[in-house]
């Protein structure tokens, strides 16, 4: 009863609240101490090939780091006020739950258990990672079950041989799976024309065809036999922090969808007639400010990182030497899983 | 067989023949290694210099079958001072130059005072070390985090080593001591951290810490790593100094009782110097070992030139360089660690006493 009262209560009020004009804020002590620091801390992988890694200048580069930039932009005004913490698998929980970092985007995949048990949150998904295979083009296996009579090599024991194997026996597809003591064995033996096909995550996969011999020559498939989703990971408590980490991320995705890009954002800004990129750029309404930013939060994101699309294809996209396709990592519109709840 | 060896065989030919090629046995061996020798060097020579690419600035400057350097030529202000500011980095060269005027200096035997100059002059060098790498004081402020590659493995092989001998020392004497409290306190320092394995401070150290440690306080994670270094280490060089203290006789200590010294001037004047000198080479083996025990911070992400060099194979631009990168980082280390030595060696043979 007492609950039953106190929410009608809050609800009464955040009416109330939202008809002065969103006065009200709750208080948000991580955005008030990266103001306070003037730079956003974000923890990131030590080193992977697309999604986090220091380039020849000593500048971390890749999708997970360009969303980094991106939140910086928004809450700072400067894609560049961002110091990274690089993270290994053991460390990313620790420092995430003491406060060394703001926020994780550090290739995590979303589960249930990590959700409940880790005092963490997940904020959306930023790619989609699944276990696929990669084919010599020439071959024209275009999806998993092509691969029928084919040879798969994989390390032996790992998850990426039970899953393909419990795939192909569901499925009652007869494969070959040739085991190999380690992973970079399993590789050279599909490099040297051993077996038709290795698996790995989309990621892993994309990170290694570049060292094949001719990498020009192999596919990765698009269709995923695993779901392992990943995104920008916050700390239990401070909601409103919460709420910007998710919606820069769906700002990202929004723009890609609404067609603003970092070359077209200022004509869109003054010139766009529609209502949702109007208010995505901060020309009208106060969205930045319901949150406590800037109206120009998503402005200054795309202006000075790009939308979803952009950041992909410079970082594991086509315009990357990984050369992903966009797959999983598709709009909703155009076939893909990304999607973003409008801005409204 | 002496005579075997035709005396008009030049010397050289002579010494190859008597040393190798004595009996039909030595003469297997001799071959058997040779071949094996050159199965492995010729090869490696082949990678590493004949079928090299040394010019160029990108990947596909690579066209050889053999090593890639110019991916180490790209990446070794890297490799040297991790992210550093560009502009900056005399900072690090300075400290450098500081560090290697100190060692030398040491070895001034005229010096003034010099048991209590020399550990003054390396106190002297440890700060103002810590003042150019880290700022302050009218130089701008580089946070730890850009510290890395080959300056970061020096600093922490300095600081903890430097830190650890001064602390060893303490504890060996403590061991000694004959007030129960203090004996026990040493031996339980020294038990415990001799115990844990490295890798596992390292790892408290940064992943514990930070969570027990109340809100607001925090301590850098590089000094965190460097403090369980140089408490391991230090545990390490007490066991050192314990033997050399042990091999001096009890007649000193009651000698000295007798001429009317106290404990401190005992310990300092007569029993320490000598202890000092038989333990030297095992602490310099303590010091070896450090250095490359400071790889191990990379575990934690911190980029010394190890961590640095596994990094750098994550730039797609450069992807799969493994044998270059690793090659590189392991002669560095190879380098340093042979260089100390020798170093070693040559303090054993000056120091060597008659008794």
């Amino acid at each position: 009863m007492t609950t039953l009262r106190r929410g009608a209560l809050v609800a009464a009020f955040a009416l109330v609240a939202g008809s002065a004009g969103a006065q009200q804020l709750i208080p948000s002590p991580t955005l008030d101490a990266i103001r306070a620091r003037g730079h956003l801390e974000c923890g990131v992988h030590l080193g992977l090939p697309g999604f986090s890694f220091a380039n020849d200048k000593g500048e971390w580069t890749g999708l997970d780091v360009d969303y980094c930039r991106a939140l910086a932009a928004a809450v700072l005004g400067d894609a560049n006020k961002v110091r990274y913490t690089p993270t290994s698998v053991q460390q990313r929980w620790p420092v995430l739950q003491s406060g060394q970092v703001d926020v994780l985007s550090r290739n995590t995949t979303i589960t249930y258990s990590r959700n409940a048990t880790l005092g963490v949150n997940f904020q959306g998904i930023n790619f989609y990672e699944g276990q696929t295979f990669i084919v010599r083009t020439a071959s024209g296996a275009k999806k998993p079950t092509d691969l029928e009579n084919a040879s798969i090599c994989v390390a032996a024991g790992s998850t990426e041989e039970r899953m393909a194997a419990d795939y192909f026996r569901e499925r009652n597809l007869k494969v070959s799976i040739i085991n190999f003591q380690k992973n970079d064995d399993a590789i050279a033996a599909y490099d040297a024309g051993r077996c038709d096909s290795y698996t790995a995550g989309v990621g892993a996969l994309a990170g290694q065809r570049i060292k094949l011999r001719n990498p020009g020559e192999h596919t990765i498939m698009t269709e995923l036999i695993s779901n392992d989703p990943q995104g920008p990971v916050t700390r239990w408590g401070d909601e409103r922090w919460q709420a910007i980490v998710r919606w820069v991320l769906n700002g990202m995705i929004a723009a890609e969808h609404l067609g603003v890009t970092s070359k077209n954002v200022d004509e869109m800004r003054t010139n766009s007639r529609n209502a949702e990129i109007r208010r995505l750029l901060g020309a009208d309404g106060n969205f930045g400010a319901m949150l406590g930013l800037d109206n120009a939060w998503m402005f200054n994101a795309i202006k000075q990182v790009g939308n979803y699309s952009e950041s992909y294809e410079r970082t594991v996209g086509k315009g990357s030497p990984l050369g992903l396709e966009r797959g999983s990592n598709q709009l909703w519109t155009r076939g893909g899983l990304l999607f973003t709840p409008p801005f409204q | 067989m002496s005579d075997v060896a035709a005396p008009s065989m030049p010397p050289l030919l002579r010494r190859l023949r008597q040393g190798y090629f004595a009996t039909p046995v030595d003469a297997v061996v001799s071959i058997l290694c040779i071949a094996a020798i050159v199965a492995i060097v010729v090869p490696i020579v082949r990678w590493a210099v004949i079928d090299a690419n040394f010019a160029g600035t990108t990947r596909a400057d690579c066209t050889g079958e053999g090593a890639c350097w110019v991916f180490i030529k790209a990446r070794f202000g890297q490799f040297m001072y991790g992210f550093y500011p560009v502009d900056q980095r005399w900072r690090v060269n300075a400290a450098g130059l500081l560090l290697v005027a100190t060692v030398c200096f040491s070895f001034w035997k005229a010096m003034p005072r010099r048991a209590i100059a020399v550990p003054a002059l390396w106190a002297l060098m440890l700060l103002v070390g810590a003042w150019l790498l880290a700022g302050g004081f009218g130089l701008p402020r580089v946070e730890t985090r850009q510290w890395g590659g080959l300056m970061l493995t020096v600093f922490l092989s300095v600081y903890a080593g430097v830190l650890a001998v001064p602390l060893g020392i303490l504890l060996a004497l403590g061991r000694q001591s004959e007030l129960p409290v203090i004996r026990l306190v040493a031996t339980i320092f020294i038990e415990f951290w001799r115990g844990v394995p490295i890798i596992t401070v390292i790892f408290l150290a940064s992943l514990l810490l930070p969570l027990v440690m109340p809100a607001g306080w925090d301590i850098d994670r590089l000094v965190r790593a460097l403090v369980g270094l140089a408490f391991v280490i230090a545990a390490y060089m007490a066991e050192a100094v314990r033997g050399g203290l042990q091999a001096i006789p009890k007649g000193q200590w009651e000698a000295a009782a007798a001429g009317g010294l106290g404990y401190w001037q005992t310990t300092g004047l007569i029993v320490l110097p000598q202890a000092l000198r038989i333990s030297m080479p095992a602490m310099t083996n303590e010091f070896i070992a450090l250095v490359k025990n400071t790889s191990l911070v990379s575990i934690v992400s911190i980029f010394d030139l190890l961590g640095i060099a596994q990094a750098s194979l994550a730039d797609p631009a450069w992807v799969g360089l493994n044998k270059e990168a690793y090659a590189f980082a392991g002669t560095v280390y190879w380098i340093i660690c042979f260089g100390l030595s020798r170093w070693s060696r040559h303090l054993e043979a000056s120091r060597k006493t008659t008794h």
